[in-house]
């Protein structure tokens, strides 16, 4: 080991040696409430906690829901649409973290299967083709054979709820991801549910990652990101950065 | 005992021998959890919720692979969730010191501080060498963790580690960019 190999050693044991007993009780205090209570109302408190991160978002889209409703009262809704939809520039230009180097990336408006939402696409690498059933953004130049195939399928599902949803699409991705990571809860770059998977922990392996979120109404966009292992930090994280710009309009 | 005593117990709900797992393996997961969050509470609510999902999960972990890069794979993973879900309160905790030219220009021996070089590199950098110097992870096997290729997890530790040697000799570096 060099010199500066063992310096770095010592000092990041160094560093991280405050308080180390204390945090090891603490946490095996929480731990043991959780997992081994037989209270069933401390056993929910962690969970309450978390969910307590979640009412921020909740609040704007309630408060957003009121707005829509208040402006439908005066306007027609097909104008109401129609003058959300001009809000959005048919351009503009984004900075996305691509293999750990930002990169200034122009995107274009594209509309979603019966205009229902919007997302900004970058038009240099993907395009987007609206499907009868979903929509499909794929890379305009195919990637040669060896590799998986690299998409983001955006479909709506009217009439079931994200949460009751989310358990079928769990048990359909299993089926090639066997080893998918439990459902989790996130806010970015959407609010709903995440799956991750990978195939595998080759260069080439498949990996899927979905996100099924609220419609805004009684259904479910299913929004599923198919890429491999290389492709994570490029495809995957242009996939990443086009999602955060995703819009339901109607 | 190891995991492959306790797997069973701790699927069937055994909380002695979860605790065995906790008492080995909760010390490495707290200074690792706390290099990458560069935050106590942050790094606390990490390793609780890895070992929540170590337990309640334990099936998910295969028993023919090693147990310590699914283990790391979990906490990483949850270390990178908090981090990005609260980036906007870590920002301020820890300015990005890379660019900074008072760090640039000490020399090595007024630089005692190698921790605060490793933390300003960014993250695709200092994790894998935070795991690597902490935990003695081989290229391999942070690889698995950090769900990288081989080749990219062996470049970006020989990145990292290149970069520390820049900020940490700056006059050695200059010499040989005039060479």
């Amino acid at each position: 080991m060099s010199n500066l190999d063992k310096r770095a050693t010592d000092e990041l044991h160094a560093r991280t040696d405050k308080h180390l007993q204390v945090l090891k009780d603490q946490i095996w205090e929480e731990l043991e409430q959780e997992l081994f209570s037989e209270d069933p109302l401390i056993r929910s408190r962690v969970k309450k906690l978390k969910k307590k991160n979640y009412a921020i978002s909740l609040i704007i889209t309630v408060a957003a829901g009121l707005l829509i409703a208040l402006s439908l009262q005066t306007d027609t809704g097909t104008a109401f649409v129609k003058e959300i939809k001009e809000i959005f520039v048919p351009e503009k230009q984004i900075i996305q973290n691509i293999e750990g180097t930002d990169e200034e990336t122009e995107v274009q408006l594209n509309e979603g299967k019966d205009s229902e939402y919007i997302i900004y696409v970058d038009e240099t690498r993907y395009e987007l083709t609206n499907g009868k059933n979903s929509d499909v953004i794929s890379t305009i130049i195919p990637l040669p054979e060896k590799y998986p195939e690299v998409t983001m399928e955006i479909r709506q599902v009217a009439d079931e709820k994200p949460e009751d949803l989310v358990n079928t699409i769990e048990a359909a991705l299993k089926k090639d991801f066997p080893e998918l990571r439990e459902v989790e809860e996130v806010t970015e770059p959407v609010i709903g549910f995440n799956l991750h998977g990978a195939a595998g922990n080759e260069a080439e392996s498949k990996i899927v990652n979905a996100y099924v979120i609220s419609n805004g109404q009684e259904g479910s966009f299913v929004i599923t990101q198919y890429y491999f292992l290389e492709a994570a930090e490029g495809h995957g994280a242009r996939f990443h950065r086009m999602l955060e710009t995703f819009k339901i309009v109607k | 005992m190891n995991i492959d005593g306790w797997y069973k117990q701790i699927l069937a709900g055994d909380k002695d021998a979860f605790r065995h797992l906790y008492e080995a393996y909760a010390e490495y997961a707290i200074r690792t959890a706390s290099a990458i969050t560069r935050n106590r509470e942050m790094a606390k609510d990490a390793v609780q919720e890895t070992f929540i999902r170590v337990y309640r999960q334990i099936d998910s972990y295969n028993q023919s692979s090693p147990f310590e890069p699914w283990f790391y794979r979990i906490l990483t993973n949850e270390c990178m969730r908090l981090l990005k879900k609260n980036s906007f309160y870590s920002k301020f905790e820890h300015p990005d010191l890379e660019n900074e030219p008072s760090i640039a220009e000490e020399s090595f021996d007024s630089l005692s501080d190698l921790y605060t070089v490793i933390q300003s590199l960014d993250d695709a950098h200092r994790i894998p060498l935070i795991l690597k110097y902490l935990k003695g992870f081989t290229e391999k096997e942070i690889a698995e963790i950090l769900e990288l290729n081989h080749n990219t997890a062996k470049s970006r530790l020989f990145k990292g580690r290149q970069r520390l040697k820049d900020q940490l000799f700056p006059t050695e570096r200059r010499l040989n960019n005039s060479e």
